[in-house]
């Protein structure tokens, strides 16, 4: 890896949220290329809302978004578009475009973005669903295809440009522990073989445990990120009650909801 | 980028090649590979700096197409993560085409087109039927509320008032205006109002009218019971006990055969008045107009209109409905419904007037 590099992702002094609501004030962070850091917090925490103002979909209140060391918040169109394309991203449910069978979903970006031949992209495009197990899956529409066949039709169109970084919207919500965690082998296999850099929003512990190199955890109440490190550290030895909480997948105490 | 050294050809690869980068390498090794067809190929991987899945993609591609022995390609120098990567794979592995859309010749397009709308007319036939049915099965009275009744008269009727006043009064005004501008030359002028009378009360009226309430309510029966579907909202009605028809179907039915006629006639009150209007310019006065009208037109072409709404407000209703209920999976799967609610529904109320025609001539 090389040391001199800026972060792949950097937030500085990040305030997002929805006019007067703030959900999430001053935080900031840095990840690093072939880390896989995963987001978490409860419902409502804005997971997702800080995925989506690090891709650039929602203009910050305040802070910066640095990709690769370049300003995404104050890059012009032309410059913020060519950033986004280093990022590949997965949405919740796949988001594939309707009217296109699987290898052209996945197709699609290399069509728009690269003079490769169509054998050359077909062939490439193969590769990337046999990685994803969903070789037999390529001529169908997305319509017919299961919740995680969709995810992993997503993936497989996000990493279609060759991106460095990818960031998946709860990659294993909905998916059976067995393809749950034939996705979190692929997640490192990526990384160990591409150098991958992974940002994951997630509450799937197992999932967690199994993957995240670190865990950031979004708290509501003080909007703030309650934690940052690697999530065993988090779960034996976090300052934070709350966190060690949700780590050990505890419920809230009784008293708490008596008063 | 390639030298050739004894019989081996040598193919240089180096730096980066991504999706950026990797179109015109590809080309020109592929072109290497193909005007070398027997001699041996040495592909110097050690100079490259990163590859991504394109990279890889490209790496894999050189070395899978089946040579003679004597003539292989081999990947010298790759850093041994990337060549494992790109060794997992079998040679054979992608080599079947990719099965595009197979292509339908016009003869069995047009013959499965005719199939397709066969199959629906008797599926619509069966639904029409099987609402008929739930008319009159005894669970209808408390499963089809008035109040649902109202409420959809209210958006399907009520709502539509403006418009059908609208479209019913210009009807009436081109209607009268193209007649007498070509009877004036015959001197005819006073037999538009016959022309215009029996076109508005028999055709027109109840015509536009459908169209209207094809493009208003049609689609947006089948667009609110499709997202239901899509929602899963039918199957949860469905382990209730509750049956889609009778609670979604049969209120919308119920309230498309009320209002569609009160809309109609309304038509044909604006369409007559603003006939009339035109022909003062024409010097036909409004009293003329009304004595000539009634020597022209009888209370039956009057209730054939009528009748036709009923039957033309029970068909786009049950066409919405059956387009709701049929619908797809997925969001994009809803418009389709809309759509072909929409299409659907005006062809068959084109059609259903032309056996009116025939049949009451």
């Amino acid at each position: 890896m090389d040391e001199v590099a800026p972060p792949v992702i950097s937030v500085r002094n990040l305030r997002m949220g929805f006019g007067e609501r703030v959900l999430l004030d001053d935080a900031s962070f840095d990840i690093h290329r072939g880390e896989i850091v995963v987001i978490l917090g409860g419902s409502g925490s804005g997971k997702s809302s800080l995925m989506k103002t690090i891709i650039g979909l929602h203009e910050p209140l305040a802070g910066d978004i640095l990709i690769h060391g370049t300003s995404l918040v104050r890059a012009g169109a032309q410059e913020k578009s060519r950033l986004q394309r280093n990022l590949g991203v997965m949405y919740q449910g796949g988001a594939l475009f309707g009217s296109l069978n699987v290898l052209e979903n996945v197709r699609f970006p290399l069509d728009r973005f690269t003079r490769l031949t169509l054998a050359g992209k077909n062939l490439a495009v193969r590769m990337l669903l046999h990685e994803l197990e969903m070789a037999s899956a390529e001529s169908l529409m997305p319509g017919e295809l299961s919740g995680g066949m969709l995810k992993r039709a997503g993936i497989a169109r996000a990493m279609a440009l060759g991106s460095d970084t990818l960031l998946l919207d709860e990659p294993s919500a909905g998916l059976d522990p067995v393809t749950a965690a034939n996705l979190d082998r692929t997640i490192l296999s990526l990384r160990r073989n591409l150098e991958v850099t992974f940002l994951v929003v997630t509450h799937e512990l197992e999932s967690i445990f199994a993957i995240a190199d670190r865990a950031i955890m979004l708290d509501p109440h003080s909007r703030a990120i309650i934690a940052d490190g690697a999530p065993a550290a988090l779960r034996d030895h976090s300052s934070n009650a709350r966190v060690r909480q949700f780590f050990n997948r505890q419920p809230d105490p009784l008293t708490d909801r008596a008063s | 980028m390639s030298t050739e050294e004894a019989d081996v050809v040598s193919v240089m690869l180096e730096g980066r090649i991504t999706a950026e980068t990797a179109a015109p390498i590809w080309q020109s090794a592929i072109r290497t590979l193909e005007c070398n067809p027997t001699r041996p190929i040495v592909v110097d991987a050690s100079r490259i700096q990163h590859v991504d899945n394109i990279g890889l993609a490209l790496l894999f591609d050189l070395i899978r197409h089946e040579r003679p022995p004597g003539a292989r390609v081999e990947i010298r120098g790759l850093a041994s993560k990337l060549d494992s990567m790109v060794r997992r794979h079998d040679p054979l592995e992608f080599a079947e085409p990719f099965a595009g859309r197979p292509a339908v010749g016009a003869i069995e397009m047009v013959g499965r087109a005719t199939a397709r709308q066969i199959v629906y007319l008797r599926e619509l036939t069966g639904f029409i039927g099987a609402c008929v049915h739930a008319v009159f099965t005894g669970r209808t009275r408390r499963a089809a509320r008035l109040g649902d009744v109202l409420d959809v008269a209210t958006e399907t009727g009520a709502n539509a008032v403006p418009i059908v006043l609208l479209v019913g009064f210009l009807m009436g005004v081109i209607m009268a205006f193209e007649l007498g501008l070509v009877a004036r030359q015959f001197g005819a002028v006073i037999f538009v109002v016959n022309g215009v009378g029996v076109a508005v009360l028999r055709e027109l009226g109840a015509l536009m009218t459908a169209i209207v309430v094809a493009g208003r309510t049609g689609a947006a029966f089948a667009a609110q019971i499709g997202a239901q579907k899509v929602n899963e909202e039918l199957d949860a009605l469905s382990t209730f006990g509750l049956d889609p028809v009778q609670f979604l179907v049969l209120p919308r039915l119920l309230a498309s055969i009320l209002v569609v006629p009160m809309l109609a006639a309304l038509a044909d009150v604006v369409g007559l008045l603003g006939g009339a209007l035109v022909m003062t310019t024409f010097d036909v006065t409004f009293l003329q107009f009304y004595t000539q009208l009634l020597g022209a037109v009888t209370v039956w072409d009057l209730m054939l209109g009528l009748i036709k709404a009923a039957f033309f407000g029970v068909t786009i209703a049950a066409v919405g409905c059956h387009s709701g209920l049929t619908t797809g999976a997925g969001a994009t799967a809803v418009g389709q419904s809309a759509t072909h609610a929409v299409v659907a529904s005006i062809v068959l109320v084109i059609v259903i007037d032309g056996f009116f025609a025939v049949f009451t001539s």
